[in-house]
Parts: structure tokens; C-alpha cells; sequence
């Protein structure tokens, strides 16, 4: 093996930053034990992630310390000691009903729950097939393409947890949404994306449907220009739908 | 006496580490009050498994910084969808000219830095680093093969390293 062509591979950094597949994690630890650059080289990038990451602290809530003690009760207390159980003695012939009865209802259980959990992922298998197909078309966007710009969505205050991200190709303009996480809207509404253009929305399309698939890329109207993008809950009979009325829920710039 | 000596072990990395790991949570989570919480799960994972961590395969520090992403990212994922929906009415254009600087504020550390990445490589790291999406959802989700994927993650991480170098 060319240790230095391993090393430069990118597999140290996506060892440490936790992108490894399972396989390629045994690899390099293997590696690091053999090799002496390797494990040099991984240092290296803990430490320089590490710096990184001392260079960018958010002080926490001053609250949450005494919160997180409480919680594992690290108070110096020790835990009382259990009084183990005097057992009684048994013939065997008992012990062996015991078990097979205990076994048999395992077994039961493991059944029927191996059944469940096979309908479930057929089920799952299905319903993914199906999302594939619908994103044949869509494969150019993404691929090899420099003209595409990305914004991150956050929450704002009516859904401060909820955030998603706007994929817009800037040659082509076209627009593909990840609804990382927004709440399941009301039945009589739904979302809608706006391209902002000095301070004005411009109607990118509804995506009621496609919030719950959050994994997949939604296409959406085109875009010309842009500087930030957003996303509101509005009703589903609205008349005129060129502008905003409902809260808005997420919303960042390019 | 063993766990006094964890417990003054404890309150160091606490003490040491806190502001560093919250800042890694935050930058997935983005809500400073939830960030919060989910520091105090990482701090009480860390307490918990603290015997299973091996020093053979890599930095105290690093082993920290994954429970703190994996956390973050599982917070991500479970919770939201049933946020309460509080009337808040859309802004007016010059509120969002504010807003939308703001969000640049808020993007510090490697998400910042992530903005340096050219398209389509940004998107790959955003998705797997910050959105814990596995390089197979990744190859699906924008079709393209599992080893492209692979080999443009590594690339982009490359190119992150000499930025943050």
C-alpha cells in the first residue's frame, strides 16, 4: 500500500469527522496501528479540527450545568447496596419446565414480530421504489453542476425548530426544495416558497404534499433571480396566491 | 475514590468543552433554546459511555464532537413535526432585508466556512455532515453512483481542511 496516497485519500478526515462507512472505519484503525503517518495523520486533523472548534464556542445556558448534574446525580451519594436473594432449591425437571416455557413464548413473540417488521419494510421498500422513479427526471441538477447555489432555510418565530434548504441552479434557474423539517401542515393549508427579490416574494410554488417526505428533493417553479428564499403556511383556497398571508415559517439567503 | 476523581474529570471536560460543542450542535440545530437541550444530552451520553470510549481510535475531543453531531443531527430528525403553530404574520420587506443578514450572523464555525465549498460540493457536505444523510441516501436522492458520492465527499473534505488550516 502507498501510505502517503492512503493518507491524502480524504479518508482521514472523513474518519474523524464521522462519514466512514463501517468498513472503511475497520480499515483505518487497522492502518493506524500498522502505519505511524497514518496514525500521525490523524492527529494531525484532530487537532486542527479541535482548534477549529475552540475558535467558534457559543457559551452554553449558565443553567444548564446544575440541569445536567441533577440529572446524573453526580452529588458524591452512594447507591445502597442490593441484598441478593437467598434462593430456594429446585429439582432440575422444574427447572427445564421453566425454561421451555420461557422459550416457547420468546420464540412466539419473536414470530410475530419478525412478520411485522417484514411487512413493514416491504411496505417501505414499495414506497421508496415509487419516490425514485419520480426523481429520475430530476438527475441532471445536482450532477457535476458549479451553476448550483445552496440556502439554508431556518426557523423563524412562528416554527423556530423547523428548517429546510433550497437547491437553485443559477443557470438553468431551476429550483429543488429539501423539506428537512416542517410541522405537518392543517388539512386546509399548506406551504408555499417564495423567491425574496429586494424585499419582494415571488410565488415559487405549493408543496403540501411532499413536507412528510423530507429525504427527497421537491421541484419547484423556476426562478430568475433571487436573493433569499422563504416559506409560509397559507390557506388552501386563497384567491390570489402571488402574495404572502400566512405566518412564515422558514427563511435564508443565498 | 473512583467516581469522585470521574466527577472532577466531569466538571473539566464540562467546563473545557461545553462552549465548543454547543457551538458544533448549533450549527445543525440552530435554535439557541434546543441546542441547549441537546447539549445536556450529549454531556449525559458522555457521562454514560464515557467507558466505552478508546483512546486507540482517535482523540477524546473527536469522540465528543461525533456524539455531540450525532445528537444534534437525531434531534433534527425526531422532533418538529408537531411544533405548535403560533400566529406570527408574514414580514414586511424591510423586516426581512434584516432577517435574512441575520442569518448570515448565526452561521459560524464550519458552517461558515462550508460557504466557501463551490456548489456542488457544498450540497454533498451540507447533506452528509450536517444533515447525517448516508452517502446510499445521497447516491439515491440526487442519482449519482455511491463511489462519485464517496469520492466528491472526500474531495470536498480536503478542500475544508486547507480552509480551516
Amino acid at each position: 500500500m502507498n501510505v502517503q496516497e492512503y493518507i491524502s485519500s480524504g479518508i482521514v478526515e472523513s474518519y474523524v469527522l464521522g462519514l466512514a462507512s463501517e468498513e472503511e472505519r475497520k480499515e483505518f484503525e487497522e492502518y493506524c496501528q500498522q502505519y505511524p503517518e497514518v496514525m500521525k495523520a490523524r492527529t494531525d486533523f484532530e487537532l486542527v479540527l479541535e482548534k477549529q472548534a475552540m475558535q467558534n464556542i457559543i457559551v452554553p445556558d449558565p443553567s444548564l450545568k446544575s440541569r445536567i448534574w441533577n440529572q446524573i446525580g453526580v452529588t458524591g451519594k452512594v447507591l445502597p447496596m442490593v441484598e441478593p436473594v437467598p434462593v430456594r432449591k429446585m429439582s432440575w425437571i422444574k427447572y427445564v419446565a421453566a425454561a421451555s416455557v420461557i422459550l416457547l413464548i420468546v420464540s412466539l413473540y419473536w414470530n410475530i414480530s419478525l412478520f411485522n417488521k417484514n411487512q413493514e419494510l416491504k411496505n417501505n421498500y414499495d414506497l421508496a421504489s415509487e419516490k425514485i422513479k419520480e426523481m429520475e427526471h430530476d438527475k441532471q441538477v445536482l450532477q457535476q453542476n458549479p451553476h448550483v447555489k445552496m440556502a439554508s432555510l431556518k426557523g423563524m418565530e412562528a416554527s423556530p425548530q423547523s428548517f429546510a434548504t433550497v437547491y437553485w441552479d443559477t443557470a438553468s434557474h431551476d429550483v429543488y426544495l429539501l423539506a428537512n423539517n416542517l410541522p405537518v401542515p392543517p388539512t386546509d393549508k399548506q406551504y408555499q416558497l417564495w423567491a425574496l427579490l429586494d424585499g419582494q416574494p415571488i410565488d415559487l410554488g405549493m408543496l403540501d404534499y411532499y413536507v412528510k417526505q423530507k429525504k427527497l428533493l421537491v421541484r419547484m417553479k423556476n426562478a430568475q433571480k433571487a436573493q433569499a428564499f422563504a416559506i409560509t403556511l397559507e390557506k388552501k383556497d386563497r384567491s390570489d396566491v402571488s402574495k404572502p398571508q400566512g405566518d412564515m415559517y422558514v427563511m435564508g439567503n443565498l | 475514590m473512583l467516581q469522585h476523581r470521574n466527577e472532577k474529570a466531569f466538571t473539566y471536560l464540562y467546563d473545557n468543552y461545553s462552549g465548543a460543542l454547543l457551538g458544533i450542535v448549533n450549527a445543525i440545530v440552530t435554535d439557541k433554546e434546543t441546542a441547549n437541550d441537546v447539549l445536556q444530552n450529549v454531556f449525559i451520553n458522555i457521562w454514560r459511555r464515557i467507558e466505552s470510549y478508546d483512546p486507540s481510535k482517535g482523540r477524546l475531543f473527536t469522540w465528543m464532537l461525533n456524539i455531540a453531531r450525532n445528537a444534534a443531527i437525531d434531534e433534527v430528525r425526531s422532533k418538529g413535526y408537531n411544533n405548535s403553530q403560533k400566529n406570527v404574520p408574514f414580514p414586511e420587506s424591510n423586516e426581512i432585508a434584516g432577517a435574512v443578514t441575520g442569518t448570515d450572523i448565526t452561521d459560524v464555525g464550519l458552517k461558515k466556512i462550508l460557504g466557501n465549498l463551490k456548489g456542488e460540493l457544498r450540497v454533498l457536505v451540507d447533506m452528509s455532515y450536517f444533515q447525517g444523510f448516508t452517502h446510499e441516501e445521497i447516491s439515491k436522492a440526487l442519482n449519482l453512483p455511491l463511489g462519485t458520492v464517496k469520492t466528491r465527499i472526500r474531495t470536498a473534505l480536503i478542500q475544508l481542511r486547507t480552509m480551516i488550516q
